[in-house]
């Protein structure tokens, strides 16, 4: 295990991180609001988890990939996002990157963002799928995002051929993928770090440990003392980490990146998360933790404590601090405004063809079409 | 002209589409210097090297899912089931993750299964199904299964080419009794057509892969008893070329559905249907099928022989419906 303290983030890292995860977390209040007002069918908070998401995510160069599933806002947001046109106001000439450069109209992409978690007609699917279950992939701008689908760990042998495609380019591009501590129990876990070890893919993931699967506590989980164990199994490095803590999570990241980055292989990264939220809003699970358990985790939150961190190196006073939460309110208020007024998916969408354009779709195209109204 | 095996036509079309374009790989177990378990990709890992001839571990969830990852970014892959029966190992890749995600997010997945399938070897319950029918139920995926060399060929180019997932099941029976001449240049068959194997007036069959062989052979025994029977390969299973099946069954309007995979929600029950649906007024008989038993593949060669839906059973069904 690398125990080496990477170097100190950058000013800029660091206006980033703030901005970022503000951000995150004003998404999630104000989707939890309407979850709790039964506005929307289901919300899986992200809270908690902002220090790891963005803090992975920011690590990202063009063309590496991220692979997210229910709690990674705060690494989709920072991966799509130029936050230098979101929010002028609050970053320095310098903060912009070649890359924000290259990235699109960030309005424009959090207005997709907004529109496909609420499921209208401008979202990533079109109101085929729900949340986060879809993909960015996009050669202009070197964004690579794939989301989940429901299964999870399916999700982690794709994380790896990702990266098994960066192998074969030569390139020095890496994957990022986000995994629950609940999926580690699926066989698709052990498969894809198995071929991670052998190949030596340029893959990180990242298990965020929040403790409970729905309702599943560790114990019953898994019987070794830290997953990030089973790295040596797989001839892989490893490391747990608070995923409260951002330097703790940068410096994890910087030493997981340069393994990665230089063709010494995978990394399985522990983020060590409180159980701030049950698995969806609403559904019980959260009740089920014992209320003493439950406040001491909200006494774990990343945000203050990031915060407090970030004046007491002197990066952020009060004034500074509150003006990047006020503008993240007011952001995610817009966004969400305006995927609320946007209209639901036109009904013609889920007949849309099955198959890409080319010969297989147009022969299903000539298909019998009432073969299913009889 | 030398003739070329069914095996040497894929291994060809392999070949011929990994020097045309660099994003195509192939990629499971033993296929590299091994060249696979039936030999289909040797002396690939020669000409193209480890990392477009990748050896994967004993996984073929991993694999699968590997393949959909590097799909996702460009890449062409064609993953190897060493045995069709195995795909099961990989089932939720595919079905639920490779087939789905044009439909969900747009993003094509240009992918083949290769799935080496089928009995007549005396292989047992393990390595000898005809699974076709689990992908043809899911949407979002072509299913084809080629029955000779120049399909074999033909099809698997354009499965290659083509931007979806398409699951190839090629008959491990076929692979080397299977041959014919081939030209030298570019072949390839298209995926969602059918071809009219054998002409005929009064019986259609509809098969593909092995039980074409043995439906040809079937056709030409009652031809002696004054039976025309016109054969169709269906080639392309998903999407079906109703067109070509619909046309023949109005022409004979009796119809005999034959395949290798067990009957009950086989594939040809669906064809059953649809030539209900479309064609009921032109039909003079029932549509029947003549398929494996509904039970696994018995590893004694003549039991498994017994349970086959071979020639003799297709001749007493064509010369059933005859009478009709």
């Amino acid at each position: 295990m690398a125990e080496q303290t990477a170097g100190t983030p950058s000013p800029t890292t660091l206006r980033r991180a703030h901005f970022f995860m503000r951000l995150s977390r004003a998404w999630d209040s104000r989707f939890e609001s309407m979850a709790r007002a039964g506005n929307i069918g289901r919300w899986y908070s992200a809270v908690g988890n902002e220090a790891t998401t963005v803090g992975a995510a920011l690590s990202l160069l063009p063309n590496d990939a991220l692979s997210t599933v229910h709690r990674d806002l705060g690494a989709i947001l920072t991966h799509y996002l130029d936050p230098t046109r979101l929010a002028p106001a609050l970053f320095e000439p310098q903060d912009r990157t070649a890359w924000d450069a290259l990235r699109p109209d960030p309005g424009a992409l959090l207005h997709r963002l907004a529109s496909q978690v609420l499921g209208r007609r401008d979202g990533f699917t079109r109101g085929v799928d729900r949340s986060f279950h879809y993909g960015l992939i996009d050669r202009a701008t070197g964004l690579r995002h794939v989301g989940m689908i429901s299964h999870l760990g399916a999700m982690i042998p794709v994380a790896a051929g990702l990266a098994l495609a960066n192998l074969q380019d030569g390139n020095q591009n890496v994957v990022v993928g986000f995994i629950g501590e609940g999926a580690t129990s699926q066989g698709d876990f052990h498969e894809a770090l198995n071929m991670a070890g052998v190949m030596k893919l340029p893959l990180i993931l990242v298990v965020e440990n929040n403790r409970y699967a729905f309702s599943t506590p560790l114990h019953e989980q898994f019987a070794c003392e830290k997953l990030s164990d089973r790295a040596p199994g797989y001839g892989i490095a490893g490391e747990t980490f608070d995923g409260t803590d951002f330097e703790a999570v940068h410096g994890a990241f910087e030493r997981a990146l340069a393994r990665a980055r230089t063709g010494e292989g995978a990394t399985l990264l522990e983020a060590m998360l409180p159980r701030m939220r049950g698995h969806a809003e609403g559904d019980g699970s959260y009740e089920l933790i014992a209320a003493d358990e439950r406040a001491r985790w909200l006494t774990h939150d990343p945000l203050p404590r990031f915060e407090a961190w970030l004046t007491r190196i002197g990066a952020a006073d009060a004034a500074r601090i509150a003006a990047v939460q006020e503008t993240a309110t007011a952001i995610i208020e817009a966004a969400v405004a305006r995927g609320l007024a946007t209209p639901e998916p036109e009904l013609h969408e889920a007949w849309r063809n099955p198959f890409a354009p080319g010969p297989v779709a147009d022969a299903f195209a000539r298909q019998h079409a009432e073969v299913t109204r009889g | 002209m030398a003739e070329t095996t069914y095996l040497d036509a894929i291994r060809r079309a392999l070949f011929e589409e990994m020097e045309r374009d660099a994003n195509v790989f192939v990629m499971g177990q033993d296929v590299a210097q091994f060249g696979g378990a039936f030999r289909v990709t040797k002396g690939l890992y020669e000409r193209f090297g480890r990392l477009r001839v990748v050896n994967t571990p004993l996984c073929e969830s991993g694999a699968l899912g590997a393949a959909l990852g590097a799909a996702l970014v460009g890449k062409r892959p064609i993953v190897e089931m060493q045995f069709a029966d195995f795909v099961s190992c990989g089932f939720n890749q595919i079905v639920n993750n490779i087939a789905r995600t044009y439909y969900r997010w747009e993003q094509p997945v240009p992918f083949v299964l290769r799935l080496p399938f089928g009995g007549g070897a005396g292989a047992g319950p393990f390595h000898s199904q005809s699974p076709e029918a689990w992908f043809a139920h899911v949407p979002g995926l072509a299913v084809v299964a080629p029955s000779t060399p120049a399909d074999a060929l033909g099809m698997m180019k354009s499965a290659i080419r083509d931007d979806n997932p398409v699951v190839y099941l090629e008959h491990r029976f076929l692979y080397r009794r299977e041959k014919e001449s081939l030209g030298e240049g570019e072949q390839l068959t298209p995926l969602g057509k059918a071809r009219v194997a054998r002409e005929g007036r009064s019986i259609t069959i509809l098969s593909w892969s092995w039980t074409l062989h043995e439906s040809l052979a079937a056709a030409e025994e009652v031809a002696r008893e004054g039976i025309s029977v016109e054969v169709i390969d269906l080639r392309t299973l998903v999407p079906l070329d109703e067109e070509t099946v619909m046309a023949s069954v109005k022409k004979c309007s009796k119809v005999l559905i034959v395949h290798e995979a067990t009957a009950t929600a086989g594939y040809g029950a669906e064809l059953a249907a649809r030539i209900a649906d479309q064609a009921f007024e032109w039909l003079d008989g029932p549509v029947k099928r003549v398929t494996y038993a509904d039970r696994s593949s018995p590893y004694n060669k003549h039991m498994e022989k017994a349970l086959l839906p071979g020639r003799e059973a297709i001749v007493a069904a064509l010369r059933k419906l005859a009478r009709y």
